[in-house]
Formats: structure tokens, C-alpha cells, sequence
């Protein structure tokens, strides 16, 4: 659906953006993370062909961005990461304002403003001049006008920003439930590192260049060593002794009498032959469960280094 | 032609709501088709006994009868490019306004980002900018008419307004300057590198105006009927090559990366 090939943007001797590819399938939610100034809203803003990149190319939707951005722009709804609405009209108006250049008939797009602005709980406000709203109303209005034509690819900068918290969980429900019913694909820009992991397919980590994309699983599997959480019944005092004779286990951290952290080049082999040799000692255990690796560790450990 | 009546109709609400752009100028120009006129045709009566001030009419007009008459010409022609300066200044304050409030209001961006083409979004702009400052054009035209045409009435038994070239200047002179004015104010503002020189641009786009105006009164030219015919070939036969410039140069990227807000 999207195909950004060596992308590089630059602004005078300043490279924002440099050298990414991906490629994201239908469907799909890519997740697109990385510091304040990494290049995501730049690459947001070429991609939606608001900006043209320096050099590279990019492919939406079989589209070459640099010949097609008017048929692109038609497929695409774009929440900004600071989005603005005309503040003096009304958010019925603003819909309806914004939807009406995109090529959907007059009744769709009524019932399809009503639709959104009730999903957002913003019905009952919607002959109210948008000053009067809240940063929290603003933002579900400016995500309704990404949604109002229902597009192909939807780009999403920090959609739950200024949300409360009830908000900001049916959001991400939201767009759980459209990339599942309407295969919609979405490009997501977050700060917020459990939204990402939660919702993504992919996870692109960019600091100007890419860092890392994959699936969050892959990341945490290939972390070399990953944590295991070890309770016991019984036993505790033979543990280090049995956990020398494994050369990739050591003992990380005893949080308790009875509970160790343990640091363990995969489990999916070692766990096994661990549990077998603490049987054998006579050790009881509890349970032996790997701790996955957040994303937001591995993301603080990718930017370090 | 549809987004950009759509583009005017949104935006044409909100102008009229900003009544600080507006409305000191419709202030201005009223007190300009009244005041102005009423005390310049009442005055002609005294100005005739200045034989100084009847022999630069007489000089001008290679006349000396019907001085009365002469000196109501030249009065009015001065009138008559002064309707050219409204449909200058007030696009010139609108339209780069409009950019930019756009972009303080962050809807710049999410705009851009539909299928609007930049030659509907310019278009619809121009309109935006174009039909009040008609409108006042209007408004002046017909209330200079009034006034001028019933003091003469009264004080020489003449009525000599309105005059075919009246009629050109406000339909279609003022409209293609106002047309103009606004293309060169986008396309300028749209490549300032802040935000504050795009807004300044008005005050330079129309200084051609003011030159037309300080030539005439200086006598060194007069808005006759040769001026008025070129000066609407040239014009019209501009505006859709000024479009055409504008929808070329028309700079997203650089309102949307290198306008900053302090």
C-alpha cells in the first residue's frame, strides 16, 4: 500500500530525513517511533504529499506521489500532530467543510459525520462554534475529519494527545477495530510506546535514519539475552549453585527470598533444561515465566545506542 | 470551479466576521464618496476665480470655455482613480491574511492535505478577496454618482455622472486590478520566509496605485479614454497568465516547514 524507497528530505544543510525504505501492506499498522526531531512528521508530510522529498520515491497505493498527488491526497485522512480547526464556525460546519472535497455523495457524508461525531461523543455539541471546545474535543474532532471519507490509509500523529484517559482507550480501540473491519491501513506516530506496541504490526524506530523495523516480536526475541522470572516453593539456597553449571543463565537479580530475575539466552531451550535440572535437585518451583521485553526498553536501549 | 466556491463561501463568512480588515477601510471609503466629493464640487465655484488653478485646467483640457465643466472633469477623473485604489488595498490585506491566519490556526496543513488543487484553493482566495472589495468599489461608485450629480445639478444644472469610463473603471478595471493585487500578494507572501514580511506585502504591492494617483493630480497624466482601453487589454489579457504563475510558484512547502509563529 505504501513503498517509501530511499527517502531523504533535506531543509538547507539539515538532513531531516535520511535514507529510509519501507514497505507497508494493507491492513496494516505501522507503527512509526523516535524522538522529538527524528524526521516523523517530515516523512508523515511527504508521504501525504504535502512536502516533496529531496530524493527517493514513494509508492501510495500504486501511485507515484511526485505524478498522482492529487489522487493520493483523495485516499488518504491525516490527523496533524498540532490540528487546527476554523475556530469560529461550528464542528458540524468543519466537517462538513473538509469532507466535502473528498468525492463522497452529500448523504453519505451526512450520515457518515453523524456517525463520527456520535462514536466521539461530540453530537450533542456540534452546532457549538469550536472555541468553545476543549483541547481533549478538538483532537476527536480533528481525528472524525481524518475518518469522515472513510480513507485507504489513514496517518496519525499522536492521536491520543490530550485525551483523558476513556478517550484515548476508545480511540485505540478504534482503530484496532478498523484496521480488523475495514482494512484500513494506518500509520501511526506515537510517543506513547505501550499505544505502539499495543496496536502495531510493524515498529519503525527512526532517528532520522531507520533504526530498526520490525515486528515487536522479532525485537523482543532478538535481544540476546531476555528475563526470566523464577518463583520457588522451596530450594532457594541451592539456586546459584545449579544456575553456574548453565553457561547461558545467570542469576540477574534475587528480588525475594524465594524469587530470582534471571537472565537466559533463550528460553525456549533453556527454560526446559533448567526446570529438569531444579527437579532433579529437589527444588520446587512455582513458575518460571520469560518477562517479554517491553518495547519502550528496547526503543531507550535502540536510541542510546 | 466547486471546492473553490466552497473555499469562498467558508472563507468569505469569516472575513465577514473580521470586521478589522474590512471595516476601516468601507470606513474610509465612505467618508471618500461623500464628504470628499460633496466638498470638492461645492468648491469648484470658488476654485474657477484662482487663475492659477483655471489655467492648469485650461492647460490640461486645451480649453478655456465651460471652465466649470473642465474642472468637475478633472475632479471626477481624480474620483475615478481613487475607485482603482480600494480594489488594491483591500485584497492586498485579505489575501496574504488569509495564508497566514491559516497557518497560525494550524488548518493550513489538514487543507492541504485533501484533494483541493492549489489553483481551486488560490481561486478560492481570490474570490474571498475580490467581492467585498467590489462591493465597496460599488458602494463608492454609486454614492460619488449620487452626491456629485446632485450638487452639479443644483449648482451648474449639469449632471455629469456616471460616464461610460465610469462604468469600465468599476467593472472591469477595478476588478482585474483587485484580481491582480491578490495573485501578486500570494504568490509573493507565499515565498516570504516568516510570516510578518508575507503580511507586510500589501503595503508594496500597491504603490503602482498611489503613482497613478500622484501623476494625475500632479497633471502629468490624465485617466482618459486611450488609458482606460490599454490599461483593461493589458490587464485582462494578465490574469490568467498571473493564475497560471500563481498555481506554478505557489510554495506549500515553504508555508508549511519555514513560517514560524515567535
Amino acid at each position: 500500500m505504501i513503498i517509501a524507497e530511499n527517502l531523504t528530505k533535506k531543509f538547507n544543510n539539515f538532513t531531516a530525513v535520511d535514507n529510509v525504505s519501507f514497505e507497508i501492506r494493507q491492513g496494516q499498522i505501522f507503527g512509526f517511533l523516535g524522538p522529538n526531531g527524528a524526521g516523523k512528521t517530515t516523512t508523515i508530510r511527504m508521504l501525504s504529499t504535502l512536502i516533496k522529498p529531496t530524493s527517493g520515491k514513494i509508492i501510495v497505493d500504486g501511485q507515484d506521489s511526485t505524478k498522482s498527488p492529487e489522487y493520493i491526497r483523495s485516499i488518504i485522512g491525516i490527523l496533524t500532530e498540532t490540528p487546527g480547526m476554523y475556530e469560529k464556525i461550528s464542528a458540524y460546519e468543519n466537517l462538513n467543510y473538509f469532507s466535502g472535497f473528498y468525492n463522497i455523495d452529500a448523504v453519505k457524508r451526512k450520515s457518515n459525520i453523524e456517525k463520527f461525531m456520535k462514536f466521539f461523543e461530540l453530537w450533542d455539541r456540534k452546532d457549538d462554534a469550536v472555541k468553545t471546545f476543549s483541547k481533549g474535543m478538538k483532537q476527536k474532532l480533528a481525528l472524525a475529519r481524518a475518518l469522515i471519507h472513510e480513507p485507504k490509509i489513514l496517518f496519525l500523529d499522536e492521536p491520543t494527545a490530550a485525551l483523558d484517559p476513556e478517550s484515548a482507550y476508545s480511540v485505540r480501540s478504534f482503530i484496532e477495530n478498523i484496521k480488523n473491519d475495514i482494512k484500513t491501513t494506518v500509520f501511526l506516530c506515537t510517543h506513547n510506546l505501550e499505544e505502539a506496541s499495543n496496536l502495531s504490526d510493524i515498529v519503525c524506530i527512526i532517528k532520522s535514519r531507520i533504526i530498526t523495523i520490525s515486528t515487536l516480536e522479532k525485537l523482543q526475541a532478538g535481544k540476546g539475552s531476555r528475563k526470566v522470572e523464577m518463583v520457588l516453593k522451596s530450594g532457594a539456597e541451592k539456586i546459584k549453585k545449579i544456575i553456574d553449571d548453565f553457561e547461558n543463565i545467570s542469576v540477574l537479580k534475587q528480588e525475594s527470598e524465594n524469587k530470582f530475575l534471571l537472565s537466559v539466552e533463550n528460553p525456549e531451550k533453556s527454560n526446559p533444561s533448567l526446570l529438569k535440572k531444579l527437579t532433579e535437585n529437589s527444588v520446587e518451583v512455582i513458575y518460571l515465566n520469560e518477562i517479554k521485553t517491553s518495547l519502550e526498553e528496547i526503543y531507550l536501549d535502540l536510541i542510546k545506542n | 470551479m466547486g471546492n473553490a466556491l466552497k473555499i469562498f463561501r467558508k472563507e468569505i463568512k469569516e472575513v465577514l466576521i473580521n470586521r478589522s480588515i474590512w471595516l476601516p477601510i468601507l470606513a474610509i471609503s465612505l467618508m471618500f464618496s461623500i464628504l470628499f466629493p460633496a466638498a470638492i464640487t461645492i468648491l469648484i465655484e470658488d476654485m474657477v476665480k484662482d487663475p492659477d488653478a483655471t489655467g492648469f485646467i485650461a492647460k490640461i483640457f486645451q480649453t478655456t470655455e465651460n471652465i466649470e465643466t473642465a474642472m468637475l472633469d478633472f475632479i471626477i477623473r481624480q474620483f475615478m482613480v481613487f475607485l482603482l485604489l480600494i480594489p488594491a488595498m483591500l485584497p492586498s490585506l485579505i489575501a496574504p491574511a488569509s495564508i497566514v491566519l491559516e497557518k497560525e490556526n494550524n488548518t493550513l496543513e489538514p487543507l492541504l492535505a485533501t484533494p483541493v488543487s492549489t489553483g481551486q484553493l488560490l481561486l478560492g482566495k481570490t474570490l474571498t478577496s475580490m467581492v467585498p472589495s467590489f462591493i465597496i468599489s460599488l458602494t463608492d461608485f454609486i454614492l460619488i454618482t449620487i452626491v456629485v450629480d446632485t450638487i452639479a445639478w443644483i449648482k451648474f444644472n449639469i449632471i455629469p455622472l456616471p460616464t461610460w469610463e465610469w462604468f469600465v473603471v468599476t467593472f472591469i478595471l477595478s476588478p482585474a486590478i483587485s484580481f491582480i493585487i491578490t495573485m501578486l500578494s500570494l504568490i509573493i507572501s507565499s515565498k516570504s520566509t516568516d510570516i510578518r514580511s508575507a503580511q507586510g506585502i500589501g503595503a508594496v504591492i500597491i504603490f503602482p496605485i498611489y503613482a497613478v494617483i500622484g501623476m494625475q493630480i500632479a497633471g502629468l497624466f490624465l485617466l482618459d479614454v486611450k488609458f482606460i482601453i490599454i490599461a483593461c487589454a493589458v490587464l485582462i489579457g494578465i490574469c490568467p497568465v498571473l493564475l497560471k504563475i500563481a498555481v506554478k510558484t505557489f510554495d506549500r512547502e515553504n508555508i508549511l516547514t519555514r513560517w514560524k509563529f515567535k
